[in-house]
């Protein structure tokens, strides 16, 4: 049997109907479009669907769906506003920090919540907070970099 | 070479600003209008005959759309050069996880749920999972009885062990005298090294989705890194007519080496043309795990002869290669391993056997060295085991035996761009090798390691380029070189920019569509940049044949005369004389837009062939083996702790020749990227097996490198050496695959340094290193 939810995503407010076996990450791909979250494990490890519900960072795939009834969800289709591209998407692309992308959004949804509560970090503290993400393809190097790079933008 | 614009400039990638906003597409994210989802019923043993498959009450369960098994495909194998793959198993597993029987349903709980309603009977046959095991002569099973009648590729046919009826490949050189090299040698040194099954773990799993047009022709969109391969398995596979068939890949979520062959493509397809509706065939992270191809484990003996001042003088090397239970890019591999006993030291005699070897065990293929990250681990050891020995230092033996510019190597070519000495020399200097070692703390011990890497790319190959010019002066290339993060629209776009002498962003790319993108053997081998790079610079030159051809008419001067920049053509010295691109169409009735009035479109295309010597197949040696080697060298600064066996690596620097970096930014991509999985295969990664099934399927018991294990960027560095290539575009070869290779060998060398421990197994896990210091204090 399917049960109400009231979602709001990147300031929209969705009324659905899911299965309370649903969990966030496969509501937000399948039924609203919103692919940029992504799906790498479903067990929690790998950080791909990492999205920001109430200003905290989680693993989507962990959530179900019904709990985030009434939450505000922030994916990384809602981190540019008004066609301006956030900070930390400015400097994923100014220090390479992308290379085939699938870990991206995710990445990018860390890297913002350590940023709102640690706008100053140091590299290990960006390296720590990021722990939860896995990328396959950079090594993390000019992750951590561009993640200096917008707390740098941002304190300005 | 004249100045360079955009080549050699690091621009920013091309597809960094759909990946940054979440709107790249990926195939992982399609879900199609009307769409099925499949689920696969998996072999649970490691070898068996299947006696029967009664799928009755799965049919009956509502949602349930289609179901496939062998049954209903062609009986026809596919393959990576040796043709010994069912797409889905016919009469008999040969490893847990073969698939057997497909569900397409209208959720994936209602196809998860109807395999546990299908009942298969199997009778169990004997496993073997030993390499050494296997390629006895009277083996505990042979897994593919009818080895030799299967079908094979006449471009390097199989060689096959009258004595040994489960080696599926095996590769030879000769080089020299052997017996007369130990002969001169004054010591003899010989060690067996290891190394485990890793999985690529590309964060994007497999996937495919198919639909079966109405007029028969199928459309398959796959996170694939080889499009005109996976086309051709599938045609294979399904029998069917090529021109039947369209593959589209988009962005591929990682590669490394693991998505070349059909593991979810032709069950979609066979599903979508069976029940008439779209199929998505996603594999979960444990499918990944199970049922992907994986990186061999090898067992490697090295037996060198050595004069007292360092000077090798024979080397005879056996290389075994787990090979699971189908050949597929394995098949390749067991010669292409051999390579990394090749590209780097000077040997004057020399012998090398290299086997594949079946196993009841995942299938071993192409992963991201292709072999040569086993051997030169084995390669690398040794040295470092024979400076032991003759107490001279490591990087001191290592000078003294590279290969120069110019030199014969043990496989009969010629030596060309050449940038060891340099990525050794600098990574020595970096890691600042001959400097005092940081303090240790408690029972953390420092210390520092070098090791050197080679990885050939092959040959032959081709690579196709089409160039189309448009009105407003764009340039669009369409290649089918797979986009799987190594960053290959970039650099190719680099390249045709520099040709037409436009800004980068004027350039187009189209990639990924086997109905409009030509040929490409696809995204392995470290091979895109050189191989398509020349494919897309001859397309450049016969683009602007056909460009020089119009515009000579309107400027009234010879063709050879003209030049292009900007979108405009000019005559050469006379920049006042010039016509845009667009002034050469005309425009047509009712504002339609503008054609060209002969020869339809301003297209150019060209074929990059890579030409390669036929190597003699009792010797391996051939003038043209490969089509270059990238070089490079990694130095290591690692903390051991003396009480529990645990390794951080604190610093890592890797130099590297890639002949010319056309972007180097994405060179140092590579190399960071390079030092992370090199550090994931020498620490931590290594899939476990009980009897054949895969003990740690998933990513909290496999454990791969976080941010956390991998030093941050003030402690990571690399560095671009470029001995230029006299055959690759710009001088460029390729860098992907070399970046990992010699990380493996470092660490080994450091952990010696800090706590006097010689490692042959990789990884080099916490119990690992704590059982060698136990050793040790005994
Ligand atoms: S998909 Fe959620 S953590 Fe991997
Ligand atoms: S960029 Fe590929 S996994 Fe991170």
């Amino acid at each position: 049997m399917k049960y109400p939810l009231k979602l709001h995503v990147n300031q929209r407010t969705y009324n659905l109907e899911v299965y309370p076996s649903q969990n966030l990450r496969d509501v937000l791909r399948e039924e609203l479009g919103l692919t940029g979250t992504k799906e790498g494990c479903s067990t929690g490890n790998c950080g791909a669907c990492t999205v920001i519900m109430n200003g905290m960072s989680v693993k989507s795939c962990l959530i179900l769906a019904l709990q985030a009834d009434g939450k505000e969800i922030l994916t990384v289709e809602g981190l540019s506003t008004n066609g301006q591209l956030h900070p930390l998407q400015e400097s994923f692309i100014d220090k390479q920090a992308v290379q085939c992308g699938y870990c991206t959004p995710g990445m990018l949804m860390s890297a913002k919540a350590l940023l709102d509560q640690n706008p100053n970090p140091t590299e290990e503290e960006v390296r720590d907070g990021l722990h939860g993400n896995i990328c396959r393809c950079t090594g993390y190097v000019k992750i951590v970099e561009a993640v200096l790079d917008a707390a740098e933008k941002i304190g300005q | 070479m004249s100045e360079l614009n955009v080549v050699g400039k690091s621009v920013k990638r091309y597809d960094a600003l759909e990946k940054v906003t979440g709107k790249a597409p990926f195939v992982y994210d399609m879900f199609l209008p009307d769409m099925l989802w499949a689920k696969v019923l998996r072999s649970p043993y490691p070898h068996a005959k299947i006696i029967k498959i009664d799928t009755t009450e799965a049919e009956k369960l509502p949602g349930v759309v289609g179901i496939l098994t062998a049954a209903d495909l062609p009986k026809t194998n596919h393959g990576a050069g040796l043709i010994d793959e069912p797409t889905m198993a016919i009469d008999r597993v040969r490893f847990v996880g073969e698939p057997v029987v497909a569900v397409a349903a209208e959720s994936e709980d209602i196809a998860q749920e109807a395999l546990t309603l299908i009942d298969v009977e199997y009778e169990e046959l004997p496993g073997v999972f030993d390499p050494e095991i296997a390629m006895q002569t009277n083996p505990p099973s042979i897994i593919h009885p009818d080895l030799r009648s299967y079908s094979f590729s006449p471009v390097v046919p199989p060689a096959f062990d009258d004595d040994k009826p489960n080696v599926y490949n095996h590769y030879k050189i000769r080089h020299g005298n052997l017996e007369a090299g130990f002969q001169q040698a004054d010591v003899v040194i010989e060690n067996r090294f290891t190394t485990a099954m890793m999985q690529h773990c590309q964060m994007e799993p497999h996937v495919a989705v198919a639909r079966a047009e109405v007029n028969g022709d199928i459309t398959v969109w796959t996170s694939a890194q080889t499009i005109y391969g996976i086309k051709q398995m599938l045609c294979d596979a399904l029998q069917m007519s090529s021109s039947k068939v369209r593959v589209i890949v988009p962005y591929v979520g990682g590669g490394y080496g693991g998505k070349v062959e059909i593991k979810t493509e032709a069950i979609a397809v066979g599903l979508a043309m069976k029940t008439r509706r779209p199929v998505r065939f996603a594999f979960t992270r444990e499918e990944v795990f199970t049922s992907a191809s994986v990186r061999h484990p090898s067992v490697i003996y090295v037996k060198d002869g050595v004069k007292k001042d360092g000077t090798l003088v024979a080397r005879e090397v056996k290389v075994i290669l787990n090979g699971g239970a189908y050949s597929a890019y394995g098949y390749l591999t067991v010669r292409n391993a051999s390579f990394g006993a090749v590209g780097t030291y000077k040997v004057p005699n020399f012998k090398l056997d290299s086997y594949g070897v079946y196993t009841n065990l995942p299938i071993g293929g192409a992963f991201r060295g292709f072999g040569s990250n086993q051997v030169c681990w084995a390669i690398e050891c040794q040295m470092d085991r024979i400076a032991d020995h003759l107490n001279i230092d490591p990087v001191e033996l290592r000078r003294k035996n590279l290969l120069s510019e110019g030199e014969i190597n043990v496989s009969g070519e010629t030596t060309h761009s050449y940038g060891t000495k340099e990525c050794l020399e600098k990574v020595v200097e970096e890691i600042g090798y001959n400097q005092p070692k940081g303090e240790s703390k408690g029972p953390w011990k420092r210390g520092r390691g070098i090791g050197l890497a080679n990885k050939y790319s092959i040959a032959p190959t081709s690579s196709c380029a089409i160039i189309k010019l448009h009105d407003d002066g764009y340039v669009e290339l369409r290649t089918s070189a797979d986009e799987m993060g190594q960053g290959s629209r970039t650099v190719l776009a680099q390249i045709a920019a520099e040709e037409f002498n436009v800004e980068f962003d004027k350039v187009k790319v189209v990639a990924g569509d086997t109905l409009i993108t030509p040929y490409d053997q696809g995204s392995i081998s470290s091979r895109t940049t050189y191989n398509t790079g020349n494919a897309v610079r001859l397309a450049c030159e016969d683009a602007k044949r056909q460009l020089f051809k119009q515009a000579a008419k309107k400027l009234e001067a010879p063709p050879e005369k003209l030049e292009t920049a900007n979108g405009r053509v000019f005559v050469k010295g006379s920049p006042d004389r010039s016509i845009a691109f667009g002034d050469l169409f005309i425009p047509t009735m009712f504002a339609s837009g503008k054609v060209l009035k002969q020869g339809a479109e301003l297209l150019g295309k060209a074929t990059w062939y890579q030409f390669a010597s036929a190597e003699d197949k009792e010797t391996g040696q051939g003038t043209r083996v490969v089509a270059f080697y990238i070089h490079g060298a990694t130095g290591a600064e690692v903390e051991v702790n003396e009480e529990t066996g645990e390794v951080r690596v604190i610093k890592a620097v890797s130099a590297f020749d890639m002949g010319k970096a056309i972007n180097p930014e994405l060179c140092e991509q590579q190399i960071e990227g390079g030092i992370g999985m090199g550090i994931g295969a020498a620490l931590y990664e290594e899939m476990a097996f009980d009897n054949g099934a895969v003990l740690n399927p998933n990513f909290m018991d496999y454990k791969i490198p976080t941010s956390r294990e991998i030093p941050g960027p003030s402690n990571v560095k690399s560095f671009i050496v470029e001995a230029n290539h006299p055959d690759g575009p710009f001088g460029a070869k390729g860098i992907g695959e070399g970046v990992t290779i010699s990380v493996g060998p470092a660490i080994q060398a450091a952990i010696n340094d800090a706590v006097g421990i010689r490692l042959g197994d990789m990884p080099m896990t916490r119990e690992r290193v704590f059982q060698a210091l136990s050793r040790k204090k005994a």
